[in-house]
């Protein structure tokens, strides 16, 4: 006999816990707010911060939509989505417009995200200075001082190395002016889609044991100098193969036999979408 | 309808999940205790907040007068087995309308606000108030809010000056969870600067 699953698969008090430590969060917008981390069903790095974060939210009218490295169908969104289906029922969806509480690895959707919906990020490393001292007590207090030495000191090494700043994903961010905040591993063309979002932003990371957020209309600032501006990934003059999409996250998929290059969008479901937008209209303007 | 522990409180929890996100904002909280008004010392917006985030792990101080203070920490203790403690050390700090002043200005000053290491280990409080409107009393701005907004509660200008004076040192702070008669709820946490004007 298979017993039926708790409602999103937590007991009362694991929500309860983790509802606190989001509150928390939202109050003190950048700062990691340590909690509990409950064992999941899914390994630990692999998205059970954002996880706990979901079902710590999800209630039996929420739509749900699932993305990892701008897909909805890679493996890891599929588990999750099919995890959160069985022990709540809600329903899923492609659509980011149909989604009211998304969660995404890696990405933002290219959609801009409207005022209603919650978007939940899975961070595998929360900690922006923990190349600077591997001790947790230590970045704690770096944080408490206010002191960022470290976190600028390592763009500035990258800077004398390589001429730019190499950090390809997880550019730390300064939140509110007082926290540097590691953004989870969005590439940099996402960071600016924090500052100011219409969207309440939560991270979660379950193996780190840390939850924090980015309040909605919240100054997010990526750090820069002065004579290296921050730049985003430059596509210019590159366009998806499929839809056309210009200005926005594209793959680079290397045809192996030739060596040719093609790009792609990022966001399965934003080129999807466009794809059937254009071919509405083909048909609208034939007249066979 | 009594209440639901796994779907009422969920929908309780968005909602101040909304609230604090969004300072100033008001929403209505559509979920019933099931008790009569003879039974529930407070309003019933604060008591489900209470629910929501109360449970054994946490304490709370309630200030209100006598009897109603027994009453409402008998049922709060009964419901989520969280432990009462005192102002200086409570995690929730729950005020009831008729609380003295003098007493909300003490412990507003002595209250948990977190230290700079572990700034989340500060109080928050849930206060109960007559009606919550974004008509006029205070000009909010800060995280969440969008150029600004206002927001009335009914609070005295003393008790604003002294929450000022307790959020001065961000990260350190309080943050403030307001529930009303009409089952209303908004917040206002540390981040947002509160600016008093003038009653209208």
């Amino acid at each position: 006999m298979q017993t039926k699953p708790h409602f999103a698969f937590f007991d009362e008090g694991s929500k309860k816990e983790i509802r606190r430590a989001t509150l928390k969060a939202v109050a003190i917008p950048g700062y990691q707010v340590p909690f509990a981390s409950r064992e999941m069903p899914i390994a630990r790095g692999w998205g059970t911060g954002g996880l706990q974060l979901t079902l710590s939210l999800i209630g039996k009218k929420d739509v749900l939509k699932v993305i990892d490295q701008g897909a909805d169908e890679s493996v890891n969104a599929v588990s999750i989505k099919k995890l959160v289906r069985h022990t709540t029922g809600v329903a899923l969806t492609d659509q980011t417009a149909e989604a009211n509480i998304i969660q995404s690895r890696h990405r933002i959707p290219e959609e801009p995200l409207r005022d209603d919906q919650i978007l939940v990020l899975q961070v595998p490393n929360p900690e922006p200075l923990r190349k600077v001292d591997a001790r947790e007590y230590m970045t704690k207090r770096m944080h408490a001082e206010d002191d960022y030495s470290g976190a600028w000191l390592i763009l500035f090494e990258q800077i004398i190395k390589y001429q730019k700043m190499t950090t390809g994903a997880a550019h730390p961010v300064y939140v509110n002016g007082r926290y540097v905040m590691a953004p989870s591993p969005i590439p940099r063309f996402d960071n600016p889609k924090m500052h100011a979002s219409d969207a309440l932003i939560l991270l979660g990371a379950g193996r780190e044991k840390k939850i924090y957020a980015v309040p909605p209309y919240t100054k997010v600032e990526s750090l820069a100098f002065e004579d290296f501006p921050f730049t985003k990934e430059s596509f210019q003059g590159k366009q998806c193969n499929l839809c056309g999409a210009e200005d926005v996250f594209l793959d680079e998929i290397i045809n192996q036999a030739t060596g040719d290059r093609i790009y792609q969008c990022n966001d399965t479901s934003y080129c999807v979408d466009r794809l059937n937008h254009s071919e509405e209209k083909e048909v609208e303007n034939s007249y066979a | 309808m009594a209440i639901d522990q796994v779907h009422d409180l969920q929908q309780v929890y968005r909602n101040l999940l909304d609230c604090m996100a969004r300072p100033a904002t008001i929403r209505k909280v559509e979920q019933t205790t099931g008790l009569s008004e003879e039974q529930l010392p407070c309003n019933e917006a604060l008591f489900l907040c209470a629910l929501t985030v109360l449970d054994a792990e946490v304490s709370f101080c309630i200030l209100a007068v006598d009897g109603k203070t027994e009453k409402l920490a008998e049922m709060i203790t009964s419901y989520t087995l969280a432990r009462e403690t005192s102002m200086e050390q409570a995690d929730f700090i729950i005020v009831l309308q008729d609380a003295v002043k003098d007493q909300v200005h003490k412990t507003l000053s002595v209250c948990k606000m977190g230290n700079l290491i572990n700034p989340q280990q500060s109080a928050t409080w849930m206060i109960e108030v007559e009606n919550l409107s974004n008509n006029g009393g205070l000009t909010l701005h800060g995280p969440g809010v969008k150029q600004f907004k206002q927001l009335q509660t009914g609070c005295s200008d003393t008790f604003w000056q002294t929450r000022n004076r307790k959020v001065k040192e961000y990260p350190l702070g309080i943050d403030l969870i307001f529930a009303d008669q009409l089952n209303q709820i908004s917040c206002v946490p540390r981040t947002t600067s509160v600016e008093l004007t003038e009653v209208s």
